[in-house]
């Protein structure tokens, strides 16, 4: 049976939830996390490529029990077809079985002593004095209040826990990228590589991905903004010429707006994509909101401890995780504004500079001389420089 | 709006969106609750065209 009261409640027990529970738990307090879900991990929603600082956030070594391929690089292909080839960075990383790797994730956490609900939906929250104090939930038809220090929202973006604590999410439909994937048996790729495609016709406002996972299986998704046709329409186009098997179907939705401006109240945090914790350029959100739950855990554990979870104690959180990754999604928003403005012809323009310059030793004067030739890249560029 | 329940995935991407808080993912399945505007948003996000403005 469990208890009516616990230091720290965390809604939602995926990366989000598990991390934060995992990390708050490891400084010896009590933890619940709630799942909705009756599996963890399940359906999977995520192209599954993930990089190497998500697991020394974690402190700990990816599992062959999870890990499918490691990637070395990407290749981006520009709308006309031309194609770059990138290597290192943000392009090196694993592609994982997320419903392996959540659920070990959740293992870990109930390991070092979090008590974990299933099948149990988080309904509403308990408000006193302004102050965030527990949870109203249902399993099986049965109503339950559990009472805690400190909340803790994971619940992603169907996150209806930080709107409940008073805090405003995002809404608006253009900064939310609409994906849809297939995992496809049959498929001819290089298992060492990431391919990237772009173009109004197959991905606007977005990009198709092909996210290999070895022997011939791969994830091949897109997201788009602001279309008539739904995702489904425009992978079903892609798909259909291709000579693969889907597996899978996952579906889903990336906040692309960057962060929200206040993720804290008073008992109260909203971690992962709740709080629009999503790098805007690639959609990737495992390990800024696996950064960004440590953080929540640790600081609502330090908050028990010194009984003090008012907002301005909380704050911190908000300090912190600004501190570690703040800088790196507003940069993020600033080139996705840009690229936004992007069309077919200034890609495929793009893409032949790049073709023909030495990556690691581009001149300021090469790229002046390009945009002097393209003015709407110079207007863009000057927009946002 | 109105829900075509057969091609609903569960994803949760339109109560994101929803500027008046009347959708919900419970658990047999996504709901509206009194209130909807037929704002549209919730349209534009849905990978699978499960939402339908009314009429
Ligand atoms: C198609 C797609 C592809 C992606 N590909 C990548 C990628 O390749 N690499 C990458 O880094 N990122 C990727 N992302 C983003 C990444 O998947 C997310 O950023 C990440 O999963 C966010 O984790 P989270 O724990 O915050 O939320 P979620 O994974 O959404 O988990 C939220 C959990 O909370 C539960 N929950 C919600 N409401 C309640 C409630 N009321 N009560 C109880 N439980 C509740 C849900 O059931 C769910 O299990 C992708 C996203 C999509 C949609
Ligand atoms: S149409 Fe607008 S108000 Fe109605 S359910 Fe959709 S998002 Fe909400
Ligand atoms: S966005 Fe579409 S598929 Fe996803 S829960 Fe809403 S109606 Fe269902």
């Amino acid at each position: 049976m469990k208890k009516l009261k616990y230091d720290i409640i965390v809604v939602g027990g995926r990366i989000g939830g598990s991390t934060a529970s995992l990390f708050a738990s490891k400084s010896d307090v009590d933890v619940l996390m709630i799942e909705k879900r009756q599996e963890i991990g399940s359906p999977v929603q995520c192209a599954e490529g993930v990089t190497y600082s998500a697991f020394e956030t974690l402190e700990m070594e990816p599992s062959e029990r999870y890990v499918r391929t490691r990637v070395k690089g990407a290749h981006i292909h520009a709308p006309d077809g031309r194609k770059i080839s990138y290597e290192g960075g943000i392009a090196q990383g694993l592609i994982i079985d997320r419903k392996i790797f959540d659920k070990e994730l959740a293992i870990e956490s109930a390991k070092a002593g979090t008590d974990i609900m299933l099948k149990t939906n988080v309904k509403d929250l308990i408000i006193k004095d302004h102050k965030v104090c527990g949870v109203v939930a249902k399993h099986l038809g049965k109503t339950i209040e559990i009472h805690s220090n400190v909340v803790i929202g994971a619940d992603g973006v169907e996150s209806n826990m930080a709107r409940y604590a008073g805090i405003e999410t995002y809404r608006d439909p253009k900064n939310i990228a609409s994906c849809a994937q297939y995992e496809l048996v049959g498929m001819d790729v290089d298992p060492e590589y990431l391919e990237f495609y772009f173009g109004s016709k197959i991905a606007p406002n977005g990009y198709l991905w092909i996210f290999p996972k070895g022997d011939g299986v791969a994830n091949v998704g897109l997201g788009i903004r602001g279309t008539v046709d739904n995702a489904i329409d425009y992978l079903n186009r892609y798909v259909s010429k291709l000579d693969a098997t889907p597996v899978e179907l996952n579906i889903g939705g990336v906040p692309v707006s960057g962060p929200i401006e206040k993720t804290y109240t008073d008992g109260f945090l909203v971690v992962g994509d709740a709080a629009g914790q999503v790098d805007p350029i690639t959609g990737g959100g495992i390990h800024t909101t696996i950064s960004c739950a440590r953080t929540a855990g640790e600081v609502a554990a330090e908050s028990v401890k010194r009984e003090d979870s008012s907002a301005q104690f909380l704050k911190d959180y908000q300090s912190k995780w600004r501190e570690n990754i703040g800088k790196n999604l507003d940069k993020s928003v600033k080139y996705r504004n840009m690229a936004d403005k992007l069309n077919d012809k200034d890609m495929n323009a793009l893409a032949e500079f790049i073709e023909t310059q030495d990556l690691k030793a581009i001149s300021k004067i090469s790229v002046l001389k390009f945009v002097g030739k393209h003015p709407n890249l110079m207007k863009i560029l000057t927009e946002i420089l | 709006m109105d829900i075509i329940h057969e091609n609903c995935g569960y994803c949760g991407t339109c109560v994101c969106v929803c500027p008046e808080n009347v959708l919900e993912l419970e658990e047999n399945g996504l709901i509206i609750k009194n209130g909807c505007t037929e704002c549209g948003n919730c349209a534009i996000v849905c990978p699978l065209g499960a939402l339908i403005p009314e009429g």
